[in-house]
């Protein structure tokens, strides 16, 4: 699978705000962009799991039981979803740390924006595999933990459920990080109907005073 | 017959999964596998006693998930007894199949599911004790050995293997999971496994998991090509794909059999099978390596040391080991070290590592520092970022140990001496944890004057480190180099002594050159010629100044002559015409000014600019308040205008930051004063610290000291820093909603034990309202608004 860094998406993550960087900065952004991709090795895992409905915003999602109102209405009419999570690998992480030992805190900046860019390229693509696979289902756009009233909780029971410290090196901290740091855990719900979605990513996101928020 | 008795002298066959056997009898996805050992302890005998029947001679006890993270004191379940009954289970099963006298039980131990610190946060010594407390309640079942598999982390690994050997006699089996790419998930290869691994002394290695038999057959070779000792391999019944929900493994028994077959006529020891894999497909296998020939292991004899990332062979080939961190005869280095400045040490390691150095020793002896506390310091902070292996370099067997256990690899030690005291003390620890030692050939008699001598002292060492089980190939041997004005045969007799250890002992062989040339002017041109000497006398490694151009010449020019350089690759890269010419980013622009210079972001044009107007007469502070702090604020202002983004901000502060590098050397005392000093950290449970660092560069900028005590910083060391008498201002970053809880923790601590100091915060999730809400003084929406409150709190504004 070939990937690709979104540039536009890079430029938004480092507070450009509708221009492109020119001169020194873009040369320095490109060059950032050229070693996360190169350090990059990314992985995914996921499972497809039933979906049931409880009482008030509860719903289990195979051995998970959610409590989420917005989950619960992202999920409306699915029977299914694949649990996923994916990673850049914890040499991303190293490279951004070794920018920052060296005393180029611009390029450790400049390869945490195009490693955030490149993790959501990459779920894309295996979102998008996932679509391809599944015959004679609709997929709904990934929904993370973190999002609305989805706990972060749930990272670590999407993680043990997919055994993503064995199978891609994806572990969860004690305070409920993501290590490596460029990762996503998510649900992709699967209805044998169509419901047209025209909310994801960043436009599904409560936060609209985000200084990074698209469009 | 024990398990070390059949291991390498005849084939045996490991179980295969028990995952699915269980989830067909009922084990939902959600439950952990282990609390069966209890609750249903006839499946896992059945199960056992099915691969048993199959022709497994080693089945696995299900306490793979079984640590103290998933089964906390207090819990549900008590960790030890599920142990227990792991074993149980497996011996019971054992006992019904009537293989009593030819099976073994295996301790299984998986990964903690938590990524070690720095990249992760789980510590290193924790890891050891979460594993010892396995160990322990295994062993005193009576399991017959320790299996540590699915291990996609070196390091994690080498935690796993000090633990078992540490807390029983068993034997210890670690077989580690490879990507396609033939990488461990931590980026390690096949070679600085084995490398790792046999270091520590395992009785055999190899491969399991994530990949089927196809795709883990070139890592088995691999694994044959480097190891010394038996092979290992358990691979998953196929690539896992979803089908209608559930994972599946396409590989047949038969399939799977023929495949490991060949596997084993090439040498492979012992052979299993992983996620999908039955007792089937053990059945098949078994039987289809029914007529193949069994080949023992032999010993390959390979020099080998490792980072996590990669393996650096000792052979014929000089491998160069840069001699830079080391405070001996370096004043800036010694007060580096004195003010606890690991970003120096750094920093000499990056500079040699573009320069070719291949392994780095690392080197903090000062009487008045605590040397085993920094040296430990000093290799974990290097090796987090930088993938050559080190040579732990220090005459302290306390600070030597410390740091040979948290290093990351095999490392080389520096060094062992024929003296009585230095033996007793450094084998040990070479043959526990692993490592390739230099030999020095002196005893308690001083340096032997003759080559016979020191090789007579040579041969003691051999003979001592062979009698504690350290192999051959792990000693390398320094003949010493002694000054040629003080005796004109120095060099011969050293390059004699060289000679007879190769030719006599068969043994690699290591110099420090540059003591040949003291008291001689021109050193270098002494130095790189005697390099060249020794290298054509056999010399496999040095340790040198990388930076010096000389040396390097020499290095560059002897593989070239001698055939170790293909095509002359490295000597064109080096000296061609394309690569003298310096990269167009770093030409300073001609005639630009300091302060055009920062605004542009160009480093080299504003040292250049910084050096040429204090060599016109410029008074050093004149450039600082005149030029250096209006074009930060400028674009501090054009920044928080959003006219200019953050990666010019960071440029022009890193330009400043090289300026202002030259102007601190020409400012006197008082002048040179910093406006006030702030402690910088990212609290507890956080390790996100690019918002932190960029913090701290601005602040530099703006002439703050500051102290920055990293990430995942407990509120107990943010409130030491605190109160030290020059500190008035504590930033504090967090990234997450559940980090804020100890930012909120550490400003309660901040206020009860540093009341005078005030707090700035920021990081993603905060806003003003939430920081006024945990008790911070101010919310900082970007680094320009910490150094504005900064300014604010020290008056300078």
């Amino acid at each position: 699978m070939s990937l690709t860094i979104d540039f536009p998406e890079v430029w938004r993550y480092l507070g450009y705000r509708g221009t492109a960087p020119e001169g020194a900065a873009a040369r320095a952004i490109e060059e950032g962009a050229r070693k996360v991709a190169q350090a990059a090795r990314p992985r995914s895992v996921s499972t497809v799991v039933p979906v049931t409905f409880g009482e008030g915003n509860t719903l289990h999602l195979g051995p998970l039981a959610v409590e989420s109102a917005a989950l619960r209405k992202n999920l409306t009419g699915c029977e299914e979803a694949a649990l996923f999570a994916a990673t850049l690998g914890v040499e991303v992480d190293r490279l951004m740390a070794r920018c920052s030992a060296l005393g180029q805190v611009s390029q450790a900046a400049i390869c945490q924006a195009a490693a955030a860019a490149l993790i959501e390229t990459y779920c894309d693509q295996v979102n998008d595999a996932l679509r391809r696979e599944a015959d004679g289902w609709y997929l709904r756009p990934r929904f993370s933990p973190g999002y609305g009233d989805f706990s972060i909780q749930h990272q670590r029971e999407l993680a043990r459920t997919l055994r993503t410290a064995e199978t891609i090196g994806l572990t969860v901290s004690e305070s409920l990080m993501l290590l490596p740091t460029k990762s996503v855990t998510a649900v992709v719900g699967r209805s044998r109907t169509a419901t047209p979605c025209h909310r994801q990513g960043c436009e599904a996101c409560d936060k609209t005073d985000c200084p990074f928020r698209r469009g | 017959m024990t398990f070390l008795q059949a291991l390498g002298r005849k084939r045996l066959f490991f179980d295969g999964g028990t995952g699915t056997l269980l989830q067909a009898q009922g084990l939902k996805g959600g439950e952990l596998p282990e609390t069966w050992n209890l609750l249903h302890p006839e499946r896992l005998i059945a199960v056992h006693r099915a691969y048993l029947e199959a022709g497994s001679d080693i089945i696995c006890t299900n306490t793979f998930g079984a640590n103290g993270l998933k089964f906390p004191a207090g819990g549900e379940y008590d960790l030890e007894t599920l142990v227990r009954a792991g074993v149980q289970n497996a011996q019971k099963a054992r006992e019904e199949a009537g293989r009593s006298e030819d099976a073994f039980v295996a301790l299984d131990i998986g990964p903690t599911g938590r990524l070690l610190k720095p990249m992760g946060d789980l510590d290193f010594e924790d890891a050891v004790s979460l594993f010892a407390q396995v160990v322990r309640a295994g062993a005193e079942a009576g399991a017959d050995l320790v299996l540590i598999e699915t291990m996609s982390d070196g390091y994690e690994a080498k935690a796993a293997v000090l633990a078992a050997k540490e807390n029983c006699d068993l034997p210890v089996v670690v077989t580690t999971v490879y990507g396609a790419d033939g990488k461990l998930l931590t980026g390690g290869t096949v070679e600085s496994t084995v490398a790792l691994l046999e270091g520590l002394g395992v009785d055999a290695l190899g491969v399991n998991c994530g990949l089927g038999p196809d795709q883990m057959a070139p890592i088995a070779r691999d694994l044959l090509q480097y190891a010394s000792i038996p092979v290992v391999v358990n691979p998953n019944a196929g690539l896992p794909h979803t089908e209608s929900g559930a994972t599946r493994f396409d590989v047949g028994p038969a399939e799977f059999a023929q495949k490991m077959a060949e596997l084993a006529g090439e040498g492979v020891h012992v052979l299993g099978g992983c996620c999908g894999t039955t007792p089937e497909h053990i059945a098949a296998l078994k039987n289809a390596c029914k007529e193949i020939s069994f080949t023992e292991t032999t010993p390959k004899g390979r020099t080998v040391v490792s980072s996590y990332a990669r393996a650096v062979v000792i052979g014929e080939d000089p491998v160069l080991i840069g001699e830079r961190i080391n405070p001996t005869g370096k004043k800036k280095f010694k007060e580096a070290l004195r003010r606890h400045d690991i970003d120096y040490l750094l920093g000499e390691g990056f500079s040699q590592e573009e320069a070719g150095a291949q392994v780095l020793d690392v080197n903090v002896g000062l009487p008045e520092i605590d040397e085993p506390a920094l040296l430990t310091e000093a290799v974990c902070a290097l090796q987090a970022v930088l993938p050559l292996p080190l040579q732990i370099d220090t005459s302290d067997p306390v600070a030597m140990e410390r740091a040979m256990r948290r290093y990351n690899g095999k490392p080389m030690v520096n060094s062992v001496s024929g003296k009585e005291e230095s033996l007793q003390a450094v084998l040990p620890l070479v043959k526990k944890y692993g490592g390739v030692v230099v030999g020095l050939t002196l005893d308690e008699g001083g340096i032997p004057e003759t080559a016979q001598g020191r090789l007579a002292v040579a041969k003691k060492i051999l003979d001592r480190a062979v009698a504690e089980g350290i192999r051959p190939e792990d000693i390398v041997i320094d003949p010493l180099t002694l000054t040629i004005s003080s005796d004109p045969q120095a060099a011969q007799i050293t390059l004699e002594a060289l000679r007879l250890v190769r030719r006599e002992l068969g043994l690699r062989t290591i110099l420090g050159v540059s003591n040949v040339s003291f008291g001689l002017p021109q050193r270098e041109l002494v130095n790189s010629h005697f390099f060249t000497l020794a290298m054509q006398n056999g010399l496999s490694c040095a340790i040198l100044n990388p930076l010096s151009a000389g040396m390097m010449a020499s290095w560059r020019a002897y593989r070239a002559l001698s055939g170790l350089d293909s095509q002359c690759g490295d000597y064109i890269a080096a000296y061609g015409g394309a690569a003298a010419a310096p990269a167009p980013a770093a030409v300073p622009a001609a005639g630009l000014s300091l302060e055009d210079a920062v605004l542009q972001g160009r480093q080299e044009s504003a040292r250049e600019a910084a050096k040429a107007a204090l060599a016109s007469g410029k008074a050093p502070l004149e450039l600082v308040d005149g030029a250096l702090i209006p074009a930060l604020d400028q674009v501090g202002k054009r920044f928080e205008a959003g006219t200019l983004y953050l990666p010019q901000l960071l440029m022009s502060a890193e330009a400043a930051k090289a300026a202002f590098a030259v102007v601190q050397e020409a400012l006197s005392g008082e002048e040179g004063e910093a406006q006030g000093t702030v402690v910088l950290a990212t609290v507890k449970g956080d390790v996100h610290d690019i918002g932190k660092n960029i913090v701290k560069v601005l602040l530099e900028n703006y002439r703050f000291t500051v102290i920055d005590l990293g990430k995942d910083v407990a509120p107990e060391a943010i409130v030491e820093a605190a109160l030290r008498p020059e500190v008035r201002l504590v930033g504090l970053s967090a990234l997450m909603t559940t980090t804020v809880v100890h930012m909120e923790e550490t400003i309660r601590l901040l206020r009860e034990k540093a009341p005078e100091v005030k707090v700035v915060v920021g990081g993603a999730v905060l806003t003003e309202e939430y920081a006024a809400r945990i008790g911070a003084d101010c919310y900082a929406k970007d680094a320009m608004a910490t150094v504005r409150y900064a300014r604010e709190v020290y008056g300078a504004e």
